[in-house]
């Protein structure tokens, strides 16, 4: 996953693409295969939680989002896990600048 | 003596204390595994599924207009990728609905202390529809809708 996390002042900016097929079940169906969707995000720095999402099989393939939080975390590190329907896992890290 | 005394404190502790939303982790579609499929009639001026939905997460489906900005283009040349934000001071939960796909629910936030409601995502929408966003602010509902009308469809693949 890409992550861009920037603080400027009193916010911290976040950025993130995640790689995969968002496959709802209508499109599973046409294509033969299984849905399979991202269908928790979180964000954390340290042990803070800063972003938390339940999605659904309607976000775009590949989905981006884009959030804020509260402070200027310039130097710490955030980590961006998602979960999909089959139980997938997948953990992206980077430092904010 | 003292084994009693704890007992009577067991008891009465018993009643449950809801812990802020923001302190709670939550997987919805764990939560509430349903409200994922409720359906959308298909009907471009329908948003029954919409305020069902709603009332599912929220215990209501009574919005205000207002607080919520919403951001959605007025038209969608690709279905598929339909960039979607909201912006608003503060709030506990926040919900993104539409009425242009099969289902009604396309997202939950919950915004946890450190949170700021500024959020963006990209969706999928399979013709014109309606989207709907609802905050949860104070115990009180609110909400910002925008007709984004499509194109080329977007669940087609």
């Amino acid at each position: 996953m890409r992550i861009k996390a920037k603080s400027k002042g009193d916010i911290t900016v976040v950025k993130a693409l995640f790689k995969h097929p968002m496959l709802s079940y209508d499109q599973a169906k046409k294509k033969g295969k299984e849905a399979n969707f991202i269908v928790y995000i979180t964000a954390k720095v340290g042990d803070k939680l800063v972003y938390e999402a339940s999605t659904s099989q309607f976000l775009s393939k590949n989905p981006y989002i884009n959030f804020k939080f509260k402070g200027n975390h310039k130097g710490e590190e955030i980590v961006i896990s998602w979960i999909d329907l089959k139980g997938n896992k997948k953990e992206g890290k980077a430092k904010i600048k | 003596m003292q084994r009693r005394k704890f007992l009577g404190l067991g008891l009465g502790a018993a009643a449950l204390t809801l812990a802020p939303v923001s302190m709670m982790a939550k997987n919805y579609r764990e939560a509430l595994p349903k409200v994922w499929e409720i359906k959308n009639s298909g009907k471009e001026d329908d948003l029954s599924g919409i305020n069902e939905a709603i009332k599912a997460i929220f215990g209501s489906d009574k919005a205000e207009e207002g607080k919520v900005k919403l951001k959605a283009p007025e038209i969608a040349e690709n279905g598929a990728v339909v960039p979607i934000s909201f912006k608003l001071d503060k709030a506990t939960r926040v919900a993104v609905l539409q009425n242009a796909n099969p289902e009604a629910l396309v997202a939950i936030f919950d915004i946890p202390e450190l949170g700021i409601p500024d959020y963006g995502i990209r969706i999928k929408m399979a013709k014109t529809g309606t989207v709907v966003v609802v905050a949860e602010v104070d115990g009180k509902l609110y909400k910002a809708s925008k007709v984004v009308k499509v194109t080329a469809g977007g669940c087609g693949g």
